[in-house]
């Protein structure tokens, strides 16, 4: 039985004090964005292109009237990377676009998001700088923690390591290879602990390290932690990436990726996180 | 603090004596409380099951949990220590006088773990219909209710008075200690503090 007033679950209900804060952090956000050059774009909720970018069974999915399969927008990246490039590409010069809008999941998830997309971009520190500044408005602190895909997918092959144990984080089966540096690794969580292990590592993860260490010279933020083994399925993120964590809600992440050949960089904020977070304090 | 999700019974009082043994003092909660705290940990007491949901949620930063319940419950949760306690298998009972009929189009499982059942049947290309049960699992075989079924196995000996037998292992399950991600990140230091304590004594 479903009830007259009822919600589906995982569907998001904002009102009164928490719809007017949800209208305040998308301010603040659009405002920032567009200190500093970027411009806005909205994408259709409708795709054909999420297949790829997400697993199928998440999708809420559709087909439309050649019975071709779309879906609701479960992910704006590469729906924003894609228009921009083939749609935009010959026509501006523009290059950094953000969002706001939200992304659904089977079965009736919902996801208020804030994100942003730099073609061609640098370094991921924009990304950081524009998060806290939205974080400072609202007098949250939460964790940076800085990672870099690239270590456990290197040690998973230099040691023939099943990618999963980075994953489930089983230290256990780290800790008993008796590598020092990689011992040195699992325990990384401060500057100065990179910094040691930066000169035990070999060449090639030594390298990656310090691409963590330079995002770490680039930002300003200074409550950060350094998780080089850290590893999760990411979609497109393929080096560096960031997460900010406030107890147990991720309320931002972003990283390195390429789309159609091109070097890029993004973040999202998850607004619904956000809210919870301030709305908690 | 760490906060310690403990399964009542066996394995949270062997998990206490290792805290003993680390700490040199008495680890035990009072009559029938469910929260203890001393020495800079809080330790609750709860149902096997939901361990992995307190982790998960973070109202506990650690906990210790047999790894048949986190193969079932999937959590994205990081395993960090088998603590080698709590040894048991997980196992396909049938009746004495039966044995698991591949050439059936279907087979009728009664379990509590039907993630563990459905995945190990699905992996032999065998049709499957899960009866999910919460209890006396051994009783579903007997009366009609399944084919065969899926439960933990310690010593035989509850099979065995009930006229059943092991037929197959599907997994070996012993006690890990688990932590939520971001207290993993966040209190690494005391995590991998207790992981290097406990690595040494057990």
């Amino acid at each position: 039985m479903i009830y007259e007033h009822e919600i589906p679950t995982g569907s998001k209900l904002y009102f009164g004090k928490s719809a007017k804060l949800k209208r305040e952090i998308e301010g603040v956000a659009s405002k920032t964005f567009e200190q500093r050059g970027f411009e806005e774009i909205v994408t259709p909720f409708l795709s054909y292109h999420q297949h790829g970018n997400i697993a199928e069974k998440e999708l809420i999915r559709f087909a439309d009237g050649a019975n071709h399969i779309l879906s609701l927008r479960a992910d704006s990246t590469m729906d924003v990377v894609r228009l921009m490039n083939k749609r935009l590409g010959r026509s501006t010069t523009q290059d950094k676009w953000f969002y706001i809008q939200p992304v659904f999941k089977f079965p009736s998830f919902e996801i208020n998001q804030i994100g942003a997309e730099f073609v061609g971009a640098k370094s991921l520190s924009f990304g950081v700088d524009i998060s806290s500044i939205i974080f400072n408005e609202f007098e949250l602190t939460p964790l940076l923690q800085i990672c870099n895909i690239n270590i456990p997918n290197i040690i998973a092959k230099k040691f023939d390591l099943d990618i999963k144990i980075f994953e489930r984080g089983e230290i256990e089966k780290l800790f008993c290879l008796g590598v020092p540096w990689l011992d040195g690794l699992i325990k990384t969580q401060s500057l100065e602990q990179l910094n040691s292990v930066i000169n035990l590592a070999p060449k090639e993860i030594q390298n990656e390290l310090l691409k963590m260490r330079e995002m770490d010279e680039k930002i300003t933020y200074r409550r950060v932690v350094f998780s080089p083994l850290y590893y999760a399925r990411m979609r497109y993120y393929d080096g560096l990436f960031f997460r900010f964590i406030d107890k147990n809600l991720t309320l931002g992440l972003g990283g390195n990726y390429e789309c159609d050949g091109a070097k890029s960089a993004g973040f999202a904020l998850y607004t619904d996180a956000v809210i919870d977070t301030i709305l908690k304090k | 603090m760490l906060s310690v999700a403990l399964p009542k019974g066996r394995i949270a009082k062997e998990t206490l004596d290792i805290f003993e043994e680390i700490f040199n003092k008495k680890f035990v909660f009072e009559d029938r409380k469910l929260i203890l705290k001393t020495s800079g940990f809080k330790f609750l007491l709860v149902r096997n099951q939901d361990v992995p949901s307190y982790v998960l949620h973070q109202a506990a930063d650690i906990g210790v949990v047999g790894l048949d319940v986190l193969e079932e419950k999937e959590e994205d949760l990081v395993r960090l220590l088998d603590l080698g306690i709590g040894r048991c298998k997980v196992c396909v009972g049938v009746k004495n006088d039966m044995e698991i009929d591949y050439s059936l189009p279907e087979i009728k499982i009664a379990t509590k773990m039907s993630n563990i059942a459905q995945k190990y049947f699905s992996s032999k290309a065998m049709g499957v219909k899960i009866i999910k049960l919460y209890g006396s699992i051994e009783l579903a075989p007997l009366v009609g209710l399944s084919d065969a079924i899926v439960d933990i196995v310690e010593t035989g000996t509850t099979m065995k008075q009930n006229g059943l037998k092991a037929v197959e292992t599907i997994m070996e399950s012993s006690a890990y200690l688990i932590a939520n991600k971001n207290s993993f990140i966040e209190k690494k230091e005391d995590i991998i503090s207790l992981y290097e304590k406990i690595s040494k004594v057990i």
